[in-house]
C-alpha cells in the first residue's frame, strides 16, 4: 500500500516536513548507534539504543515524505516506500520491534548477540540512505 | 477440555498425512509405497484413502510398471482451497522445511513451538520458530518471507548457535527451558532429552 493510501485509511497523518526536526532525529540516531556499539554497556541498553536509532531514522524518512505515525511498527513498514528498503531488511527491524515489545511489556529480553549485531549493521545501512534524502 | 485443532476437526489422521505430502508438495508425484512410509500408518488404510481421494478427483494416479503413483490433481475445483487449508493447518512443518533447504547445511536443529505446535492455533497466531545452527537472521528472514505471505502468518525466528544454546542451558535460561518443555513440531533434528545440553547432531 502506498503512503497516500495509508493516509486515506487513516493509518498515517499528514504533516509538512521540517528540516530541523529531521536533523534532530538523525543526530540522535547517530549518537544512539555509536553508543549501541559500546560493549561496556548492558545488552538491554545496547539493544534499546540500536532499536531506537533505527526507529528514529525510519521516522525521519517518513517525516521527510510529509507523513507521521505514532505506530512504530508502521513507521518501519513504510521504509519500503521512504527508503526503498527490501522486505527482508524491514523484517529484521520488525522482528526487533517484537522483541522490544516483549521486553517492554512482558519483562523478558533474550540476550541475542546475533540479532543485535544485525540490527546495528542494518541501522548503519539505513543511516546512509536517510542521510541521502533531500527535501 | 482441550481445543480441537482445525485439521483434526476436518480430516482423519490418515487423510492429514496423505494430504500433507501430496498437497504439501503438489508438483511431485509419489509411489504408493512412499506415501505409506511417509504416513507411517497401515498400508490398507492409506491405500483406501488414496483410492477414495483419486475417485473424488483430489488426486490423479498413473501406473509405471506395476507401481501406482499419485499426485495432487490441480484440475479439481477446490485445488487452491485445499492447498491453502493444508498449508495453514498440518502442512506447516513441511512447508518450512522446504523453505529452509538452502541453509540446510548450517542448521543443526529446527522446530516450531508455541500455539501452533500445541495445536491450539487461533486464526492469527504467530508462528514461533527455533533454529540452532550457524546462521544469521538475514539468511533466514529472506527464506521465510515467501512462507509468511503464503501462510499469511508472521514467523518469529529465534536463532542460537550450538555453543550458545548449550551454555544458556547450563546457566539456566528460563525462556529456553520453557520452550523445550513445550510441544514441538520438529522440522530438523531430534531432541532426546529436554533440558540436557544438546549434542552436535553432525559429529556425535
Amino acid at each position: 500500500m502506498t503512503l497516500e493510501n495509508l493516509y486515506k485509511t487513516k493509518a498515517l497523518h499528514k504533516e509538512p516536513p521540517a528540516k530541523r526536526e529531521f536533523n534532530g532525529l538523525v543526530k540522535a540516531a547517530i549518537d544512539r548507534l555509536n553508543d549501541a556499539e559500546n560493549t561496556e554497556l548492558s545488552y538491554a541498553s545496547r539493544f534499546d539504543l540500536a532499536y531506537n536509532a533505527a526507529h528514529g531514522l525510519a521516522l525521519a524518512a517518513l517525516r521527510s515524505a510529509g507523513y507521521r505515525s505514532d505506530k512504530r511498527y508502521l513507521v518501519f513498514q513504510c521504509l519500503s516506500h521512504t527508503c526503498n528498503l527490501s522486505k527482508s531488511h524491514i523484517r529484521i527491524f520488525s522482528l526487533c520491534h517484537d522483541r522490544r515489545n516483549r521486553a517492554e511489556y512482558g519483562g523478558y529480553l533474550e540476550q541475542d548477540e546475533t540479532l543485535l549485531h544485525e540490527l546495528i549493521v542494518n541501522t548503519q545501512t539505513l543511516l546512509t540512505s536517510v542521510r541521502s534524502i533531500n527535501f | 477440555m482441550q481445543p480441537t485443532a482445525i485439521g483434526d476437526a476436518l480430516f482423519t489422521k490418515t487423510q492429514q498425512r496423505v494430504l500433507s505430502l501430496l498437497y504439501g508438495t503438489p508438483d511431485k508425484s509419489f509411489y504408493a509405497n512412499e506415501i505409506v512410509r511417509w504416513a507411517d500408518m497401515g498400508r490398507g488404510t492409506v491405500r483406501r484413502e488414496l483410492e477414495r481421494m483419486t475417485s473424488a478427483g483430489l488426486l490423479v494416479s498413473s501406473r509405471t510398471g506395476n507401481q501406482l503413483h499419485y499426485q495432487a490433481n490441480s484440475e479439481n475445483p477446490i485445488y487452491p482451497d485445499l492447498l491453502n487449508i493444508v498449508r495453514k493447518t498440518f502442512g506447516i512443518a513441511d512447508v518450512i522445511r522446504q523453505a529452509l533447504m538452502p541453509q540446510d547445511a548450517h542448521i543443526n536443529l529446527a522446530f516450531v513451538y508455541g500455539s501452533i505446535a500445541k495445536l491450539d492455533e487461533s486464526q492469527n497466531s504467530d508462528l514461533d520458530l527455533m533454529l540452532v545452527g550457524d546462521l544469521t537472521y538475514s539468511d533466514i528472514v529472506v527464506l521465510l518471507l515467501p512462507v509468511e505471505s503464503s501462510l499469511q502468518r508472521t514467523i518469529n525466528p529465534t536463532i542460537y548457535t550450538l555453543s550458545d544454546i548449550n551454555s544458556k542451558l547450563l546457566q539456566g535460561s528460563s525462556f529456553l527451558e520453557r520452550v523445550l518443555k513445550q510441544p514441538k513440531l520438529m522440522i530438523k533434528g531430534v531432541i532426546n532429552d529436554f533440558g540436557e545440553p544438546l549434542q552436535d547432531q553432525g559429529s556425535a
